[in-house]
């Protein structure tokens, strides 16, 4: 592999671990938010246990968001100074953008719901998880106006060999971003609707003692998703329109339209290959949907099966499906990300900087260095989170540590000698 | 105004998170058995994820005001970015893993986290603020890297004398004598705005060309952010009076 390729490896990594726990942090806080309106407003004591359960779940899964968030925001200065050199009065606005207006918020004031749990009024802390929600879809729009400015670049001047921001409104107004924003979005819904279902349907089919917490949880989280589910594929179908034209005769497969894609760009910007992984593109991009008809069928028919009671009790290989399907979301967002950004290529900012001139004036020693440390650290972590977040769902409501009044000592205290 | 921005986030996150990096690399000296340190912890834990997003929105200032910088800066000190990016996600692992499971030896191991990459933090931040300073690297680097790190334990200690009660409190005054904690922590802290100002003007500061929109999109938010970390303060201001949810 060259530099590039290790480089390239190393966000790919960075960006997919990081949306495996986003997708599941931006689904969940939306169904807590929810949750916990519902209990301030009716004081319901199975509600609120409702909302520690899964804002335990969401805790543990968005201390992964963070760190993973941490390394690719740095990389994008470590490994690809040649972008923010080139586009960084462009696309680096949105960045700063989303820290300061979105993510500053999100953290402070998530660190106040964590911690204020018994200590503040129930309507304040409230209002933290539903601006800690909302700064998160925040988050993720101020991301994807970046990320779409790469994909479609609007709104620049190219002045002196780098770029800069001449219409804000441009950059904000692009379709590439606000259709990408609207499918992650929905996606995110589906992953946090079936992980809820999926874990409540363990409960249900292992017939633990919560069969009225479960029962409720499922509900919402079948209801949520198979709307989810739509909406997402609404603006995926959309989102054809943005794709680039060599994305798009990748996609097809026909030889004419890649014939011409390729043509048209060698007439713009001289001789070159300038197709993206006909297979990267293809394969991905029919797992998705694959996926999607999975999820959708699914959660249509758990929409008309959860009506009835009994069945929600006591139909155990509807259960088992549930529970089976947690990690199909997953894999269908990650396959729809590798379709984007595979199909972008071989450009970081389409049509303007080749991601081969994006990189930074690194060695290859230096690269794989940071490679092998980040991948041996975070396959750990997510391995010991994964097992965790297992381990809180299937131990159920009665251990959760979130909002517990008196926390624990862990082990007894022993007698203070002076 | 773009210059001051970054100093704004830049020195705001030396001085607040250098406290709760500070208290990381002297947690074995506070706390001495698994409930101490828990107790210590608690000194920290409502403050973290605040003080740490200040290092996020420099990133994020640096990426819209000063891309020439940011890439040049983090790509001209590529293993200690990335050694300082490790600690920084394996202390913050060792925070909120320590406390998902009961069990002495996984928090001993998780404990060992939050200190080993305290440390690594610091020194990191030590190493890179001796090449941006005294423009030295290498092994050489790590006489002054020691120094500042010196400094974040110093700090760490103020901060948690503010913060504890009882033998805990009297450890981490060790070093404050007569001086009494909120001066001792006053003096760090402005050691830390000091070293934070010398390298600014260091740095190659000339801003890009986005400033026209930034500037007055974050001058904006500025006091919205500061009232939302006031709130913070404001709720955990008393002294800990016991382990808290990490």
């Amino acid at each position: 592999m060259e530099t590039v390729d290790l480089a390239r490896l190393q966000f790919a990594l960075t960006a997919g671990a990081h949306f495996l726990f986003v997708a599941l942090t931006l689904g969940l806080a939306t169904l807590v938010a929810v949750i916990q309106t519902w209990a301030t407003l009716t004081r319901s004591p199975v509600h609120m246990r409702m909302t520690r359960f899964w804002g335990q779940l969401y805790i543990i899964n968005y201390a992964m968001g963070i760190v993973t968030g941490l390394v690719m925001e740095f990389q994008l200065g470590l490994s690809w100074s040649g972008l923010t050199e080139f586009a960084g009065n462009v696309f680096g606005s949105s960045l700063a953008i989303e820290t300061i207006v979105a993510f500053f918020i999100e953290s402070t004031f998530l660190g106040l719901w964590i911690f204020g749990w018994n200590k503040l009024n129930r309507w304040a802390h409230l209002a933290l998880i539903w601006v800690v929600t909302l700064t998160a879809y925040a988050s993720a729009f101020w991301i994807l106006i970046s990320n779409g400015f790469l994909q479609n670049p609007v709104g620049y001047q190219l002045k002196d060999g780098v770029l800069r921001l001449t219409d804000f409104g441009a950059l904000v107004a692009n379709p590439a971003a606000l259709v990408a924003f609207f499918h992650i979005g929905g996606g995110a819904l589906v992953v946090g609707g079936f992980l809820m279902a999926g874990v409540s349907a363990y409960h249900l089919a292992k017939r633990t003692a919560e069969q009225d917490f479960f029962r409720k949880s499922l509900r919402i989280g079948i209801a949520v998703a198979l709307p989810a589910t739509l909406f997402t594929a609404t603006f995926g179908g959309i989102g054809f329109d943005t794709l680039q034209p060599t994305k798009l005769a990748a996609w097809s497969g026909s030889a004419r339209q890649m014939a011409e894609a390729q043509a048209e760009m060698v007439a713009a910007h001289g001789p070159g290959d300038y197709l993206p992984s006909l297979e990267w593109v293809r394969t991905s991009g029919i797992i998705m949907m694959s996926l999607f008809a999975l999820l959708f069928f699914v959660s249509g028919a758990s929409f008309l099966l959860m009506l009835i009671r009994p069945v929600v009790r006591g139909f155990r290989p509807w259960h088992w499906l549930l529970t089976a399907l947690i990690p199909v979301p997953f894999v269908t967002m990650i396959a729809g990300w590798i379709f984007r950004e595979m199909g972008r290529q071989p450009w970081a900012v389409y049509g303007l900087l080749k991601t081969a001139d994006a990189m930074s004036p690194v060695s290859y020693g230096q690269i794989r260095f940071s490679l092998t440390a980040f991948v041996t650290v975070f396959a750990v972590l997510i391995v010991v989170n994964y097992w965790l977040l297992a381990r809180t769902a299937r131990k159920g409501p009665g251990e959760v540590a979130l909002g517990d009044d008196r926390p624990a000592a862990e082990t007894p205290a022993p007698a203070l000698t002076f | 105004m773009e210059i001051l921005i970054l100093a704004f986030f830049a020195i705001g996150y030396l001085v607040l998170a250098g406290a709760d990096i500070g208290v990381g690399m002297v947690l074995p000296y506070l706390g001495r058995t698994p409930g101490e340190r828990r107790e210590a912890i608690a000194a920290i834990a409502p403050f973290f994820l605040g003080n740490e997003v200040w290092l996020v929105a420099t990133a994020g200032v640096l990426a819209g005001l000063f891309p020439a910088l940011e890439g040049s800066l983090l790509s001209g000190n590529y293993s200690l970015v990335v050694a300082l990016l490790l600690s920084w996600v394996i202390r913050d692992m060792g925070l909120w893993l320590r406390g998902r499971l009961p069990g002495v030896r996984w928090q001993g191991f998780w404990d060992g986290a939050v200190v080993a990459g305290s440390w690594g933090l610091a020194l990191s931040w030590g190493s890179l603020l001796s090449d941006v300073l005294l423009g030295i690297h290498g092994l050489l680097a790590l006489l002054p890297a020691l120094l500042v790190a010196a400094l974040f334990a110093t700090h760490g200690l103020s901060f948690a004398a503010l913060r504890l009660r009882g033998a805990l409190r009297e450890r981490a005054a060790v070093l404050s004598g007569d001086t009494g904690e909120g001066r001792t922590y006053a003096l760090t802290a402005t050691a830390l705005v000091a070293i934070g100002v010398l390298a600014g003007f260091r740095l190659p500061l000339a801003p890009g060309t986005s400033g026209a929109l930034l500037v007055p999109v974050i001058l904006t938010m500025i006091p919205l952010l500061v009232a939302s970390q006031a709130w913070v303060w404001w709720t955990f201001r008393h002294r800990v009076t016991g382990p808290s949810y990490l």
